[in-house]
């Protein structure tokens, strides 16, 4: 027995010597970098619940490479680039987590359970309350969504790809996943890796921008209330059912998202008890263990090795920490309106991601003024962030394939 | 260039219009509900 055939005994090792170097140190690297997710996740420095199951995947994907029947190296685990459908078929049968992918995760029906569960979670009180407040804070904090479009299409991607990182400014990871499937199916998984690597990263960033950014004397203004406003769980609900037909009729593309998110709404201030306890669990949960696991069998090198993931690096972060000075700029406004009475920390809660922005700016706040309470009106923008990551969702993948029409290329 | 700095700008306009609106939306439900259920308890 020659040394070549003992080490095809053991397949990973053996595609992994047979690799070319790139594929190889990629391989190797992505099976590190897997551990480290895990290691940072259990930490809690990055989201445990996406982390682990997503880091454990990486690893294991990087290392269980085989030559298939076919003669090509591969995974036992899914193949995201087949489209032949036969061929599909006969994946199904084999790879174990393909139907999981083809029937859930390519369609967005993962992206959406997800939404659904956040609905649930929602309570857009905190907007009804102050909805014209909210929502400009809201958007001023997506101006990484809008500025790193024409940064990209500058580095040379086409106005689809270019749509889909900028997304990452709205800091919203099933949105990010739902604009590169609908727009750039070749990089949506580097595209939605690298979201929710910087989702878990940047908050951790974002203290450090509004501290930079915020002097301690302003990060110390209270907020003065005139009056408590009640909103009732009748008023919540006639705003979902009403806000998910008017979103849904004008922007049809996104319409699955939209409704998601309402249903969650809907279901929560309806008083549904058994739909909210198996939509804000189980259904949440188990979206987010698969989207996690499906994410981390994505990043296998030969799929996601590509010149284009540096430049989608860099662009991420980019979107991100504009987004940040967008909404701290928008909370400025606010503050010069308002007569210098209002907490300009509280507009980094624009950038979406209920609700860690919001406890991000609550944090901060705290540190200088323990008795400061800015939390509910932070609530009501971070709330609105996701309701404005979705209109701009709407807004790109309804323009963007249209503007082949006036931009001919 | 110039081309996607205008798409960038026209997208973001869009938005902004969009997000008001779902704003003013949110006031008028507000006040509707408000309405129709006080004049719901005045009748009983």
């Amino acid at each position: 027995m020659t040394g070549n055939d003992f080490l095809s005994l053991f397949q990973g090792v053996h595609t992994l010597l047979e690799s070319s170097t790139a594929i190889m140190l990629a391989r190797i690297g992505f099976m590190i970098l897997g551990m480290l997710l895990v290691y940072l996740g259990k930490k809690g420095i990055l989201e445990p619940l996406l982390m682990i199951p997503m880091g454990l995947g990486m690893s294991a994907v990087n290392a269980g490479v085989l030559t298939l029947s076919s003669g090509q190296q591969g995974t036992l685990f899914l193949d995201p680039l087949v489209t032949n459908q036969e061929q599909l078929f006969n994946l199904m049968q084999i790879d174990f987590l393909q139907p999981i992918y083809t029937l859930m995760f390519s369609n967005g029906l993962i992206a959406c359970f997800v939404f659904m569960g956040i609905g649930v979670l929602l309570d857009v009180g905190y907007v009804l309350a102050r909805p014209f407040l909210s929502m400009f804070l809201a958007i001023c904090a997506e101006l990484g969504t809008v500025a790193t479009f024409p940064i990209a299409t500058a580095m040379g991607f086409n106005a689809n790809d270019a749509a889909s990182i900028s997304m990452v400014g709205g800091a919203d990871g099933p949105m990010v996943l739902y604009t590169s499937l609908m727009l750039s199916k070749d990089l949506f998984v580097p595209i939605g890796v690298v979201a929710y690597l910087y989702l878990g990263l940047t908050y951790g960033g974002y203290p450090y921008l509004i501290k930079f950014l915020v002097p301690a004397k302003l990060r110390a203004l209270p907020i003065t209330e005139k009056k408590v406003i009640v909103v009732t769980s009748g008023q919540k609900l006639a705003f979902a059912v009403v806000g998910c037909t008017v979103l849904c009729l004008l922007f049809p593309v996104a319409a699955p998202l939209f409704f998601s998110l309402f249903l969650g709404v809907a279901v929560r201030e309806a008083g549904l008890q058994y739909f909210v306890d198996f939509i804000g669990g189980p259904l949440l949960y188990g979206a987010t263990l698969f989207l996690g696991l499906t994410l981390g069998v994505l990043c296998e090198a030969s799929t996601i090795l590509s010149p284009k993931v540096l430049l989608l690096l860099i662009l991420g972060i980019i979107a991100l920490l504009l987004s940040g000075i967008g909404g701290i700029m928008g909370g400025y406004i606010v503050y010069l309106l308002s007569g210098r009475k209002f907490n300009p920390v509280i507009g980094i809660a624009g950038v979406s991601c209920v609700p860690t922005t919001a406890k991000v700016a609550q944090k901060i706040v705290s540190e200088v003024a323990p008795n400061v309470v800015v939390l509910p009106i932070a609530l009501g923008a971070s709330i609105s962030g996701v309701i404005t990551t979705a209109i701009l969702t709407g807004i790109y993948v309804t323009i963007i394939p249209q503007l082949k029409l006036f931009f001919p290329q | 260039m110039n081309s996607s700095v205008s798409i960038a700008l026209v997208v973001f306009t869009l938005a902004f219009v969009l997000s008001m609106l779902v704003a003013a939306m949110i006031k008028v439900v507000y006040w509707t509900v408000r309405y129709l259920s006080s004049r719901m308890e005045n009748r009983k």
